[in-house]
């Protein structure tokens, strides 16, 4: 007699004695508080089990695979299907509810702990990834600082050539001749001896004047014609050089280096490293040294007028002259506009000064005035 | 469609006698000799199976290849010989549904009923059992034949077993599986040379390798000059 089953059916399958292999797929049914396994193949057996006297049990290789036993253990049917469960819950009617209630529990417990593991990897993937990051760009920067100081030379020749600007002055000129006996001057108490510094005079009305990496300086004519003595160019000049000394420009650099960049140095492909550093000059050297470096060019430039006897006051004279001429020309300020304030940068190079030994400091013999009238 | 294995279990080759129409999925490589009356198709996907592309790169990701070669004969009487890859036993194991997890790499060759995909095992079983993380999931209905490195030799299952790590071949998938200690304590599993083990639990059939190939990689390699 044909038994009505129910409306749901289910692959699975069934262990018993008599299927040869023991083991054999089959599709699930219950009904009249039966649960059903026909085999699959030729000849099909049938098996069944009260649903009153299935032991359930969850296991399988995907640890979901409900399994419903006989008592003696001698019949076996098992079904991974998603529904099974509940159907089976459904048909027996609440009498399977004890068990099925603590699988259900099995798994949910199963599903915490995978999203527990599960965060706590994409924690530790984040993390990797920040520290990886990170360190990347750390060990690029302090490799970068070891770097020789041609590389800055590279990095500043190529910004050099590549920058827009205004007529260069003949290096016969008298405003070049007086910039560059006064590179000389101070040449001999730069911080790095061997750095080829070049001194170029642009012409261009504001007073500006800026160093790129590796020594090469440009004073704008407008910073000539505006200075009150020598001594204070000597000042502006003695503040760049320090830039090129203390390597500002490749610190820069570095800091604004990709983790692309960083890597390729950490390979040892510095070409890339110069390519950057000479659009990286290009575009925000002139404007965007940090104010501690500022600073830090202001005190080591201090140090070199000290050291060449020149008064490092002629320094602190130019910040004021530009404090008094900010009024008027406030286009024309782009050399002290990202520059610290000029009270303190005044009182800090005063400040420093008297650290420095006591000498006496002799003026310098350069016609200024000839320069400025030849220009 | 018959079958016969020749010189098992060092260096197992398989005969298989086909009749006409009769077809048999093999890994790509796998055949040694033929008689000229088979034609061989080379494709992504099970015959007559879904897939293609997708299943054919998560096999890949199981140590299986990409491509898989499926032999039809076109006249009656046609005889195929195939062998694994590396000196060692073949198994047969016949499938009336339900599922076979076979390690990456010992899937030889099935016939038609049998559907060929990727299972991931989880993070565990990759990091400790020294097997892939991707296992192959053959299932459906028809003949399966496996191979390894070493002899195969095959348990029924019923309640618990433990299996060293690395010797597992195949496993149905009424079988849980987990990996613990050999002994009591740790250090005395490691001590023991057995180190991790995987635990078997349920009821099924459990296909196992006497040697795996890593071992005799550990015992050869300081051997070997470096190039």
């Amino acid at each position: 007699m044909a038994m009505p089953t129910s409306r749901e059916s289910f692959q699975g399958g069934v262990f018993h004695a008599s299927i040869p292999g023991g083991r054999s797929g089959a599709t699930l049914s219950i009904a009249r508080g039966e649960l059903i396994a026909d085999t699959i193949g030729e000849p099909s057996m049938r098996f069944s089990i009260p649903l009153n006297q299935c032991q359930i049990d969850l296991g399988g290789a995907s640890g979901r695979m409900v399994f419903c036993r006989t008592k003696d253990g001698s019949l076996t049917i098992f079904c991974e299907e998603r529904n099974f469960a509940k159907e089976l819950d459904f048909q027996s009617g609440g009498a399977l509810a004890a068990p099925l209630k603590q699988l259900k529990k099995g798994l949910a417990a199963d599903a915490n702990r995978f999203r527990f593991w599960l965060a706590i990897s994409a924690l530790a993937c984040a993390l990797l990834l920040f520290v990886g990051y990170f360190g990347v760009l750390w060990t690029a920067k302090t490799a970068i600082r070891a770097l020789p100081v041609s590389v800055d030379e590279k990095i500043g020749s190529m910004a050099f050539s590549g920058m827009e600007m205004g007529r260069k002055l003949d290096a016969n000129h008298p405003a070049s001749r007086l910039v560059q006996e006064i590179v000389d001057k101070l040449k001999p108490h730069a911080a790095i001896p061997d750095l080829k510094f070049k001194v170029t005079v642009v012409e261009d009305a504001d007073i500006n004047a800026f160093a790129l990496p590796g020594g090469q300086i440009v004073v704008f004519t407008g910073l000539i014609k505006e200075a009150k003595s020598a001594e204070q160019i000597a000042g502006v000049l003695a503040h760049e050089m320090s830039h090129a000394t203390l390597r500002h420009g490749i610190e820069r650099v570095s800091q604004s280096l990709g983790i692309v960049a960083a890597i390729q140095i950490m390979v040892g492909d510095v070409g890339g490293l110069v390519a950057l550093g000479a659009q990286v000059a290009q575009t925000s050297i002139l404007t965007s040294y940090s104010r501690a470096s500022e600073t830090e060019a202001d005190l080591e430039g201090a140090r070199m007028l000290n050291a060449a006897k020149i008064d490092p006051k002629a320094m602190a004279d130019f910040f004021e002259m530009l404090k008094e001429k900010m009024g008027d020309l406030p286009d024309a300020m782009a050399w002290i506009s990202t520059h610290p304030q000029h009270e303190t940068r005044v009182q800090n190079i005063q400040n420093h000064e008297k650290k420095l030994p006591v000498i006496q400091y002799e003026p310098l013999l350069l016609d200024l005035k000839a320069a400025q009238d030849a220009l | 469609m018959r079958h016969q294995m020749l010189c098992q279990p060092a260096a197992t080759a398989l005969r298989f006698e086909l009749e006409q129409g009769e077809s048999i999925t093999c890994e790509v490589g796998a055949m040694i000799a033929m008689t000229t009356g088979l034609t061989v198709e080379t494709t992504s996907k099970s015959r007559g199976g879904s897939g293609g592309i997708i299943k054919g790169l998560k096999r890949m990701f199981s140590g299986e290849s990409f491509f898989l070669n499926h032999f039809t004969a076109q006249r009656p009487d046609q005889s195929l010989l195939i062998g694994p890859t590396l000196l060692g036993d073949c198994v047969h194991h016949s499938m009336r549904g339900g599922t076979m997890i076979v390690q990456g790499s010992s899937w030889l060759a099935s016939t038609p009923g049998i559907e060929i995909d990727t299972a991931w095992q989880g993070f565990s079983s990759a990091l400790f059992s020294g097997k892939s993380t991707f296992w192959v999931k053959c299932s459906g209905g028809g003949e399966l034949y496996l191979s390894s490195y070493g002899a195969i030799h095959s348990i029924e299952v019923d309640g618990d077993y433990t299996i060293d790590t690395g010797h597992i071949v195949a496993f149905e998938d009424t079988l849980e599986f987990n990996i613990g200690k050999a002994s009591r304590s740790l250090i005395g599993s490691f001590l023991g040379g057995e180190g991790l083990v995987c635990k078997f639990h349920g009821q099924g059939k459990l296909y196992y390798q006497s040697h795996t190939l890593p071992s005799l990689g550990a015992l050869l390699g300081p051997k070997l000059k470096a190039k």
